[in-house]
């Protein structure tokens, strides 16, 4: 008996046809055999059909018998197939450790990196906002385009028109809130502590919608002057940590200041809004004129809108900017801010970090590639090793789609592996980023590794499994039998697999090059920002922040020499004085100021200055130096003639080639003041942004009652907190002190997001190059390998090895080169992306480009340099005789 | 009649066919004639409920079916035993034998 070739699958019109030829077989067999015992043809057949009974019933339920059988066994054989191709390729990979290791390890590294910042951005721009409806939210300034303020601030006076006018709008409310400035003073439990508040008006829990955990938010008489707006909201942290999460506070009264608030209710978990380290919320209408006057021009809010359903972001911006035209015309203050600035509520919170999150989140895609680039060369260098393998299998009648999935499931076994290993890298690598981070990404706080995070790493797995295996695979299984059979073991490589590998090369080195750039360029970018003189001496300076009481004290100008006196007498104190915001921490304020002979135009607003107030002595503390005339003394005392001093941005602008000394300067409408010192300028929104020209004002002259006190110190500035303190205490027992930070602290903190950005681009740019190196040498060795009979034969025949050795690095250094033309070009696209968080350096910068390009091909050489020795070193009688 | 005769039959003839194939491969009309021979007639078996049974079979993996050429050079089934089907055909003639000893027990007349 001879067999037919059986396949596993038959189509129903096969199993038909089967079916139909067994029966008739049958039939025919029958009546050929009864034939023979004398019948007739024809009686032969119909007894034979009577013996078997009903045929047409039979064909029909052995057709849809075997259909199913078809399909169970189907199914059956491909789950067969997976678990033993998933046995095969783990079988596989165990035989040759190295490989299957550095895989997976490589492709650990690049999952990781994906999944890890992927978890930040997923915290920080992905999940909604904790409110409802977040997408009907929107962030508000106003906006003024004559003097360079796009998105300023929005005057309590004119919230209450936009609020009075809005149509399209269903609410909108403002806020106060300067992290570390504003606060308020919670008194009569224990020690007074400075509590960090957010001032709100009228409108603001409407517009967020806010659900409070205990209690309720304040109604809206209870949020404007004239009603009963001594109430206020606890953030959840501050109720559990002051109040140990007790319901019954509710109702009940605390002072703050000097005046009973009830509190109304406790804000919900996790509502890190605008900031995670608020403690209260209190109405905006308690602060007094005497603090924070209402004027138009006092631009100091941060607002928030919610629109109607169904109205878009175009409209809400329209209707405000009528509403701004309209205040523009009426007022002669807000001639010059005629329209609005507005953005989604979630873009203006994560706004300065979703460029730097993005590029992370490039960055790690392209170290991912590159490390697909390297786990495919090393499958298709063992493809070419594995060649006789396989041929050997297809001709032992393994069909080529079945060898593809087997490989492919190599692959994706690979990626599996990496993919875990990777998720395993991503815990440790998200936790180090959540306490590098936490402050620098607003939300970031909260990333954690979530249903969204797995499956993104889920996705990104298998992609990467298809991505670096199905071209290795494909190639494999159309592997020329012959041609492999008969170079035995070796492996041959063809001409288009070496293309194949070579533009893998190029390619790897392109994308190295990329990020090589990317981390050179930020770590220039951060280096220049250390190098910025923020105007000011960091070392050794303590700064305590208050704010002086107004109820207690009358006047409180003894209070404020008082503690000035007993801090300066402290032994070790070198020198203390005070300045409203510390450097780095805020600008102070805004005013309107005039010079002499300076007309302005009736309807338009006269130039405006940043006012810090100051004590005496503040400019020595801070080592900040004296350019001309002098700083306060403690003479100019609130009785004598007002006097200014500014710093040299200020001198700059307004007095252009001349001397602001003795120059004078009406502030505040009507009154003159003498400049009587100018002095460097001081960075005081940050580092990487200049000076703004400011005014110096002595507070006896012009009363403020918050404080930065920098105490400049001999020893460690941290060891003298408690004599400052006490010193303080002294003067006024019920004084209550806010931060304590030393200026290094406030200096680091200015520098804490670009350097997360730096170390994170840098890193990525270190290990980018390392994948990148190891993928080239991998080539290289591979190749030379494959060729070492050829150099065999070259050396035989006389070929100088130092020739030999050219050649080798010569290819890899001209892959490479390719690479870098490639990857400066990708440098100089990326440019463009990363301008909106560099400092200082121009993306494009010639040098920078120059030596990342030698540097790539310095590695590319030190790759290639390890194989070609060896390629020299080839004995040609041993590798001639090898066959 | 009461009773369905397949029902009756099922069991049966499975175990005939297994107990058939396991001398040796043949195709489907072998099979019919070589249990007619064995029967010697006594049972009357038609040959639709053979092939059902053989398909059936071949679906439980008990046999397993190839294209081969006949005796007289025709393309026929064959079947033949798997593993699975020689331990169901043990399985299954052990359990004849017990039922038929116990059958016979009570039809014996007592000594």
């Amino acid at each position: 008996m001879k067999r037919f070739i059986s396949f596993p699958w038959r189509s129903s019109e096969r199993i038909a046809r089967e079916v139909d030829e067994e029966l008739a077989y049958h039939l025919e067999a029958r009546a050929n055999a009864l034939l023979a015992t004398g019948l007739s043809s024809h009686e032969a057949r119909r007894q034979a059909e009577r013996e078997f009974g009903d045929v047409a019933a039979t064909r029909d339920y052995l057709n849809r018998l075997d259909r199913k059988t078809n399909a169970t066994r189907h199914r059956r054989d491909y789950l067969g197939d997976l678990r033993q191709d998933v046995r095969y390729a783990f079988r596989t990979l165990r035989r040759s450790p190295g490989f299957a290791l550095t895989a997976v390890v490589t492709l650990a590294l690049g999952i990781g990196a994906n999944v890890a910042i992927f978890t930040i951005v997923n915290a920080v721009l992905l999940r909604p906002l904790p409110f409802p409806r977040p997408e009907t939210l929107y962030k508000v300034w106003s906006h003024n385009a004559k003097d360079g303020m796009p998105q300023a601030g929005v005057s309590a006076v004119d919230l209450d028109d936009f609020r009075a006018q809005r149509r399209v709008l269903e609410e909108l409310g403002g806020f106060w809130y300067a992290s570390g400035g504003s606060g308020i003073d919670l008194v009569g439990r224990g020690e007074p502590q400075r509590l960090s508040a957010v001032f709100t008006t009228a409108g603001f829990y409407g517009a967020l919608g806010v659900r409070p955990e205990v209690g309720r938010v304040p109604r809206e008489d209870e949020l404007v002057r004239g009603g009963r707006d001594r109430v206020v909201m606890l953030t959840y942290d501050f109720w559990m940590r002051e109040f140990g999460g007790d319901r019954r506070i509710v109702g009940q009264s605390v002072t703050l200041g000097a005046e009973p608030y009830e509190v109304l209710g406790v804000l919900p978990r996790g509502l890190a809004f605008p900031a995670r380290d608020v403690d209260v919320f209190v109405p905006y209408s308690t602060i007094p004129d005497g603090s924070i006057p209402r004027l138009r021009m006092v631009r100091n809010l941060d607002v928030v809108a919610r629109a109607r359903p169904g109205v878009g972001m175009r409209q809400v911006q329209a209707e405000l900017n009528a509403i701004a035209a309209r205040l523009s015309r009426e007022y002669p203050e807000n001639a010059a801010w005629g329209a609005t600035r507005v953005k989604p509520l979630r873009e203006a919170i994560t706004g300065d970090v979703r460029t730097g999150l993005l590029v992370l989140l490039g960055a790690v895609a392209f170290v991912l590639l590159i490390a697909c680039v390297n786990v495919a060369s090393l499958l298709l260098a063992r493809a070419s090793v594995r060649g006789r393998e396989i041929a050997v299998r297809l001709s032992l009648g393994a069909v080529g789609g079945r060898l593809v999935r087997q490989l492919m499931t190599e692959s994706l076994v690979l990626a599996g592996l990496g993919g875990a290993a990777g998720v395993l890298l991503a815990v440790a690598g998200v936790r180090a980023l959540r306490t590098l981070g936490a402050q620098q990404w607003p939300l970031g706080a909260d990333a954690s590794i979530d249903g969204a995070v797995l499956a993104f790493a889920f996705g990104v797995t298998i992609a990467t499994g298809l991505l670096f295996g199905i071209v290795p695979a494909l190639r494999s299984s159309r592997s020329d039998l012959q041609r492999d059979l008969r170079a035995g073991g070796r492996g041959v490589a063809g001409d288009r697999a070496m293309g194949l590998r070579n533009s893998l090369v190029v390619a790897e080195v392109a994308l190295a090059m990329i990020l090589v750039v990317g981390g050179g360029v930020m770590t220039r970018s951060f280096l220049e920002l250390l190098a910025v003189d923020p105007g000011f001496r960091s070392d050794h300076a303590v700064v305590f922040n208050y704010t002086l009481s107004t109820e207690r004290h009358s006047d409180y100008v003894p209070v404020y020499t008082g503690i000035l006196d007993r801090v300066r007498a402290i032994p070790g104190v070198e020198a203390a004085a005070s300045i409203k915001d510390a450097p780095l921490r805020g600008v102070g304020e805004i005013a309107g100021f005039r010079l002499p002979g300076m007309t302005i135009p009736a309807g338009q607003e006269g130039p405006t200055a940043a006012i810090l107030h100051v004590s005496d002595g503040i400019f020595r503390t801070l080592g900040t130096p004296i350019k001309a005339g002098r700083e306060f003394l403690p003479t100019d005392r609130g009785d004598a003639p007002l006097v200014l001093v500014v710093n040299e941005a200020f001198e700059r602008r307004w007095f252009p080639g001349e001397r602001a000394l003795g120059k004078t300067v009406i502030a505040g409408g009507r009154v003159r003041a003498e400049i009587v010192g100018v002095v460097g300028d001081i960075r005081q929104r940050s580092m990487a942004e200049e000076a703004v020209p400011t005014m110096y004002i002595h507070v006896p002259q012009n009363g403020r009652v918050r404080m930065n006190l920098v105490v400049r110190t001999r020893g460690e500035p941290l060891a003298m907190v408690p004599l400052v303190r006490e010193a303080i205490r002294s003067v006024d027992r019920q004084q209550a002190i806010g931060s304590v930070f030393t200026l290094d602290d406030a200096r680091h903190d200015a520098v804490a997001r670009p350097r997360l950005l730096m170390v994170l681009m840098a890193g990525f740019g270190v290990l980018g190059l390392s994948l990148g190196a190891l993928g080239l040498y991998g080539v290289l060795a591979y190749l030379v390998n494959l060729r070492q009979r050829e150099i065999g034969v070259r050396l035989a025949l006389g070929a100088d090895r130092r020739r030999v050795l050219r050649m080798v690095v010569g290819q890899g250094v001209q892959l490479a080169g390719v690479g870098v033309v490639l990857g400066l070009a990708g440098s100089l696209a990326l440019g463009r992306l990363l301008a909106g968080v560099l400092y200082g350096v121009d993306p494009a910068d010639p040098i920078l480009l120059a030596l990342v390009a030698l540097t790539m091909l310095a590695v590319a050489f030190a790759s290639s340099w390890f194989p070609a020795r060896r390629a020299a070193s080839v004995d040609p009688a041993v590798t001639l005789r090898e066959d | 009649m009461a009773r369905d005769p397949m029902e009756l039959m099922q069991g049966t003839l499975d175990v005939l066919i297994l107990r058939t194939l396991a001398w040796g491969t043949m195709h489907g009309y072998a099979v019919s004639r070589w249990i007619r021979e064995r029967t010697g007639g006594t049972i009357d078996i038609e040959d639709a409920p053979l092939y059902k049974a053989l398909h059936r079979l071949e679906g439980g993996g008990y046999v397993e079916a190839e294209w081969g050429l006949s005796e007289n050079n025709r393309r026929a089934r064959y079947y033949r035993l798997t593993p699975a089907g020689r331990r169901q055909l043990t399985h299954e003639e052990a359990a004849w034998r017990r039922y038929a000893e116990a059958v016979f027990r009570v039809l014996e007349p007592a000594t």
